[in-house]
């Protein structure tokens, strides 16, 4: 026991006669477990208040579904923002604009390209396709750029964490107004009056096609990015670099290509969860603005910097916000999610996979 | 020539100078001792030769090279290695993957040899190799930091207080590691609070004070002698 936490306050009582109780008492209050047991309690709350109002099983199962679907592409997003986060230690409120760009850019695309059936049973065609592919690496040079104009020249000036933040909120209300210059307000589909029928699965779960392509691409690019931090040497690099940014130069890293490549994958991957997030709806100018609060919300969950722990925080914003709506108005979805956000920072800080102390 | 030479380095951080007019130079095969009381400039002196701070004036020579604008990723690529004296090893990677990053300039091949054979050297890491290094003890943490810095089979291994919060055995260890490094013709430039044990077992040693070196001479000599004893030494 002694052994495990050579440096808190835990180890050092723990060597005394008898540890006081409250210490005890506050240290259990604020371990993983209370905050999974919290987080499970709130699930459970929320699935009992929608039985309690007699919503159907089927209605619920198929609610936590599109809740799944609704955490992939979260996924997408705090993934993105947990890893400029841990790179670059700053918290990026654009990321939600890119989030937006990428389904805008996407939509560009596919007004080009020539228009080929659909992929049936999914209601997009091969174009949908590559208008995402295309999109993805844009929106990274996008954020590359942003970078290298507005963040480099803070960096070299070595900014204080506040300038970063003002200035990463500048850039969220000039790509949004952009967008809005661009595209104006109207709502667009990828798809206007496309029939994407419902599929018949067991246990009367009601999903589309494209909500499970949606669920399976946006885990396959969690996965990918998985094996990219664990097993490429610019993934391990990147780690490095968040944990020890002094060191990783000593140990021969330029952390400034690492820096570039933080915003490129974390430009990608926002672009993805922007143009799936078009798909399962509709593009509108303030998207990613919505979806800005629920990211924030899972990258704190899962713990600051930690790729592992946006997802899963993620999945669990994705599920309550989509199960909240069997009895609250949809657009309830981000208190649900800033609720939760509120609760991880009273019970546990560093969150779910964060290191202790933090 | 000399391998490493400090010429005239005067620098600081911000307005604040810290080290003014030092010079030092450091020989192929050497362990040179640089000791003095805290606050003297130990640590600065190291970060200007290793690229983390710009000298005001003056110049840092590896080889004959002007080294002194070169970022650290490039410095490693020359043959000189550095020891931090804290947060020098990556708590949240494995220890093998602290080994791999210190040979991040590498390319592959080579990486899975020079492993085996820090693992020879330090036969402890070999047992932690899955392990957090965060979560190793003190002693451990030195090691791998130390085995991180040669992967990249350096001439030169620069070391910060390797003893520091160190239990008295361990202390031993990291020494006896220390020469056994230098008899594979590692030369070694050291800061060491531990001024007595470090100015042994170095060749030649520097003698730091408010920010300039002010004795020099062989190792085993300054620790006998009587005036850097009274003055740094503490008895």
């Amino acid at each position: 026991m002694a052994d495990l936490d050579p440096t808190g306050a835990t180890g050092a009582a723990t060597d005394a006669t008898s540890p006081p109780l409250r210490e005890r008492v506050r240290a259990a209050l604020q371990s993983r477990t209370a905050l999974v047991v919290i987080i499970l309690a709130v699930l459970a709350l929320l699935w009992w208040s929608a039985v309690a109002r007699d919503v159907s099983a089927e209605r619920l199962l198929s609610l936590t579904v599109w809740g799944v679907m609704l955490g992939g592409v979260i996924a997408l997003g705090a993934i993105g923002l947990t890893l400029v986060y841990g790179v670059l230690k700053f918290p990026n409120f654009s990321h939600g604009a890119m989030v937006t760009l990428g389904a805008y850019l996407a939509f560009a695309f596919m007004a080009v390209l020539p228009q080929g059936p659909a992929l049936r049973p999914f209601s997009f065609g091969w174009e949908f396709l590559a208008a995402l592919v295309l999109a993805m690496p844009l929106v990274g040079v996008v954020a590359l750029g942003l970078d290298r104009v507005v963040y480099r020249r803070l960096r070299r000036q070595n900014a204080s964490l506040v300038l970063f933040a003002m200035a990463s909120l500048a850039m969220a209300f000039f790509l949004r107004s952009l967008i809005y210059l661009i595209w104006g307000p109207d709502f667009y589909f990828y798809y206007d009056a496309r029939a994407n029928p419902v599929l018949d699965l067991p246990l009367n779960i009601r999903v589309q096609a494209d909500q499970l392509f949606i669920v399976v691409l946006a885990f396959a690019i969690v996965g990918l990015v998985h094996l990219l931090l664990t097993r490429t040497r610019m993934g391990k690099a990147m780690r490095a670099t968040a944990n020890n940014p002094d060191l990783a130069q000593i140990r021969g890293i330029n952390t400034e290509r690492v820096i570039a490549w933080t915003w490129i994958m974390g430009g990608a991957l926002a672009a993805a969860g922007g143009v799936m997030y078009g798909l399962s709806s509709q593009l509108r100018p303030e998207m990613g603005f919505w979806l800005l609060l629920p990211m924030f919300a899972a990258v704190i969950m899962g713990g600051v910097g930690n790729p592992r722990g946006a997802l899963v925080g993620a999945l669990i914003i994705g599920v309550t916000q989509q199960v909240a709506t069997a009895f609250l108005n949809p657009a309830y979805g981000p208190a649900v999610a800033f609720a939760l956000m509120v609760l991880t920072l009273l019970v546990r800080p560093q969150g779910l996979f964060g290191a202790r102390g933090g | 020539m000399p391998l490493l030479k400090v010429d005239g380095v005067t620098s600081g951080y911000g307005d604040m100078e810290v080290l003014r007019d030092v010079s030092l130079a450091v020989e192929a095969g050497e362990i040179v001792s640089i000791i003095g009381p805290n606050g003297a400039g130990k640590s600065t002196v190291m970060k200007v030769v290793f690229g983390q701070l710009r000298p005001w004036q003056g110049k840092v020579e590896l080889d004959g090279r002007d080294i002194s604008r070169l970022p650290p990723y490039e410095i490693v690529t020359l043959g000189m290695c550095y020891v931090p004296q804290v947060a020098n090893i990556f708590t949240d990677l494995t220890v093998e993957e602290n080994l791999e990053l210190g040979a991040f300039a590498l390319a592959g091949r080579e990486v899975a040899e020079r492993k085996a054979r820090i693992y020879e050297l330090f036969p402890r890491l070999k047992e932690r190799a899955r392990q957090e290094a965060g979560k190793m003890s003190g002693g451990e943490r030195q090691m791998l930091a130390m085995g991180s810095a040669l992967m990249l089979d350096p001439r030169l291994l620069l070391l910060d207080e390797p003893s520091a919060g160190l239990a008295p055995k361990m202390v031993d260890v990291i020494f006896e590691r220390i020469i056994r490094v230098n008899q594979t013709g590692v030369a070694i430039l050291m800061v060491e609070q531990n001024a007595r044990e470090s100015l042994k077992m170095a060749h030649r040693g520097y003698v730091m004070a408010n920010g300039q070196n002010r004795v020099e001479g062989p190792g085993p000599a300054l620790a006998d002698d009587p005036d850097v004893a009274r003055l740094y030494l503490g008895g």
